[in-house]
């Protein structure tokens, strides 16, 4: 329960709340912390930031205070890889990467959550790269004091799949590179792909072990990627071929190596003919020729969360849609910018 | 008590369509039972433990019903007409009550749960099933003072509406300077204009007593005896 006080009754009691200090521009924090206790001489600036009366906070049973209620929230949002300190500041407490890795909201339970009045969480968005100690997501309850029943109802809701927040550190691959196309298998261009490919990969953490290029023949192509398998590559990438052309038979190769679940076509621009399979429990993905000249595209998006162990299949390719139009930017943002950023 | 998948097959069948009001009241029905220690509600043992309150009458009402096994006839199911979608789970044995409501949320959280499904009818329908009980509800531990006169079992008073002459059972007269009346004479009806009719159909009964099937057989033999001897006398009736 909330009691209203005027402020110059207030000198002896303690502050039952940190109070907020704003400069524009300048300044946002506490000036005052919780359990302050009020002397004459502090009058003058809360008056200046606005507060005439404050309140003293006599719990009943039921209730709780901001501060309990923000760790309890905390507590219960925060999963594998999440940190966190119980030193809520203006009621709220910051929940950060314990280490690198792909940040993962579960963003159904984050919606349910947030429907209950009483509290509400803010996060970065799903599979956003994060470094360790990266602030990730911010919690705390609305009201200054509630009754205790709504956070519990809000802890037990973002813990059931286990917690809302997650930090999925990245495996090492060992990645297999299939480079395909006539053009260059023959000397008449020269590849550009491979650099490309390898810099993703060796900036994701993981390593190429192994580069094949091969001609536009399924057989080879094939040939290329079992090679890689026999050598213990657990991640193939492939590049070119991957179009409507009557000589890109790289999806072919792939089939033959014994790929299963493949998912040709992503709802990403640039993107749109990437694919994904699996042979047992191995990634393979095709990279379109996008890949040559944007720089980012759809395997951006998707070769992370593979890296995480996530599996890649016909759904997660097609909910990138909502978010998965690239605005080809005189001046690439990304990852600051809209793109691979889906609801 | 069965699992989700057949009490709502039964549910709708029994309702006569499968629709999200289905899903929310087998669930609301299956959680309501669990939380006052019920688990065959319809099982003879249990069904005279267990009253449910009803607050709406729409499709979640009837998956209720079916779940638990409440009828309004035996006592059982007492419908409150609040609008609201919700039902209290009494058990009689124990005094536990829990008032299970649905969350107005759910609603908007459909498109979170199954955003695979475009509709809005076939999206809550698999997102219900989806929620957890903490979405998809809100519950209360309640107490529930039922009357005497509201409980099951045989009638236990009836009072006569001095101005109809009505018998009024349970106690649902009205008290007016000290003398019971009905409700419709006491109060503004559901109906008005009543006119008292009678129709020649009216007279149908589906079963008939051992005196009016005598009657019935001596009126036969008497006009089959009359034909016979007007055949004798070779006499007709002519119809115009």
């Amino acid at each position: 329960m909330l009691k209203k006080i005027k402020l110059q009754e207030a000198v002896g009691t303690k502050l039952a709340h940190d109070i907020t200090e704003i400069r524009p521009g300048e300044f946002k924090g506490s000036a005052f912390h919780k359990g302050h206790t009020v002397c004459n001489d502090d009058l003058c600036r809360l008056q200046k930031l606005g507060k005439n009366n404050l309140y003293l906070i006599d719990l009943e049973e039921d209730e709780i205070h901001e501060n309990q209620a923000a760790s309890i929230l905390a507590d219960a949002l925060a999963g594998e890889g999440i940190a966190w300190k119980d030193e809520p500041h203006e009621g709220k407490i910051n929940l950060v990467a314990a280490s690198d890795g792909l940040f993962k909201v579960d963003t159904t339970a984050l919606a349910a959550f947030n429907m209950v009045d009483e509290v509400m969480c803010a996060t970065l968005h799903n599979h956003t790269l994060v470094k360790k100690g990266e602030k990730v997501a911010a919690t705390r309850a609305i009201p200054l004091v509630m009754k205790r029943v709504p956070i519990e109802r809000a802890a037990a809701i973002a813990r059931q799949n286990g917690a809302v927040l997650g930090v999925k550190a990245l495996r090492q691959a060992k990645v297999g590179l299939v480079v395909t196309g006539n053009e260059v298998f023959h000397g008449l261009i020269e590849d550009r792909f491979a650099p490309v490919l390898s810099k993703k990969v060796t900036d994701l953490g993981s390593e190429v072990d192994g580069i094949a290029f091969t001609p536009d023949d399924e057989e080879l192509i094939c040939q290329a990627i079992g090679n890689h398998l026999a050598r213990g590559c657990d991640l193939i990438m492939l590049s070119g071929g991957m179009s409507v052309d009557p000589d890109d038979v790289t999806r072919k190769g792939i089939r033959m190596a014994g790929a299963t679940q493949m998912n040709y076509g992503s709802a990403v621009l640039p993107g749109a003919m990437f694919l994904a399979a699996y042979i047992g429990e191995i990634p393979l993905l095709g990279v379109p020729a996008c890949g040559l000249y944007h720089r980012i595209t759809v395997l951006d998006l998707v070769l992370p969360r593979i890296l995480a162990g996530e599996h890649i299949g016909k759904a997660e390719l097609a909910f990138l849609g909502h978010g998965g139009l690239c605005k080809d930017c005189e001046e690439c943002t990304y990852s600051h910018c809209p793109f691979g950023k889906t609801a | 008590m069965k699992n989700f998948a057949s009490l709502l097959e039964s549910s709708a069948a029994a309702h006569g369509h499968l629709c999200p009001g289905q899903v929310v009241g087998v669930r609301m029905a299956m959680l309501g039972c669990r939380l006052i220690d019920l688990d065959e509600p319809t099982r003879h043992d249990q069904i005279k433990k267990l009253i449910v309150y009803i607050e709406m009458d729409r499709c979640t009402a009837d998956a209720v019903a079916h779940v638990t096994g409440v009828k309004l006839g035996r006592r059982s199911l007492k419908f409150m007409d609040y609008g609201i979608m919700a039902a209290t789970f009494v058990n009689l044995e124990t005094g536990k009550a829990f008032r299970v409501v649905s969350t107005e949320e759910a609603r908007d959280l459909a498109r979170y749960f199954a955003p695979e499904i475009s509709g809005k009818h076939a999206q809550q329908l698999k997102a219900y099933k989806r929620m957890p009980d903490n979405v998809l509800f809100r519950v209360h531990q309640v107490k529930v003072a039922i009357k005497e006169f509201d409980m099951p079992g045989p009638t236990r008073y009836k009072a006569t509406c001095v101005q109809c002459g009505q018998v009024v059972r349970d106690h649902r007269e009205v008290l007016k300077n000290g003398r019971p009346y009905c409700r419709p004479c006491a109060e503004n009806a559901y109906f008005s204009d009543a006119r008292e009719i009678i129709r020649p159909d009216m007279n149908w009964a589906p079963e008939q007593s051992e005196r009016s099937l005598y009657l019935d057989h001596l009126k036969l033999k008497q006009s089959n005896e009359a034909e016979s001897i007007s055949r004798k006398k070779n006499i007709y009736h002519i119809n115009p």
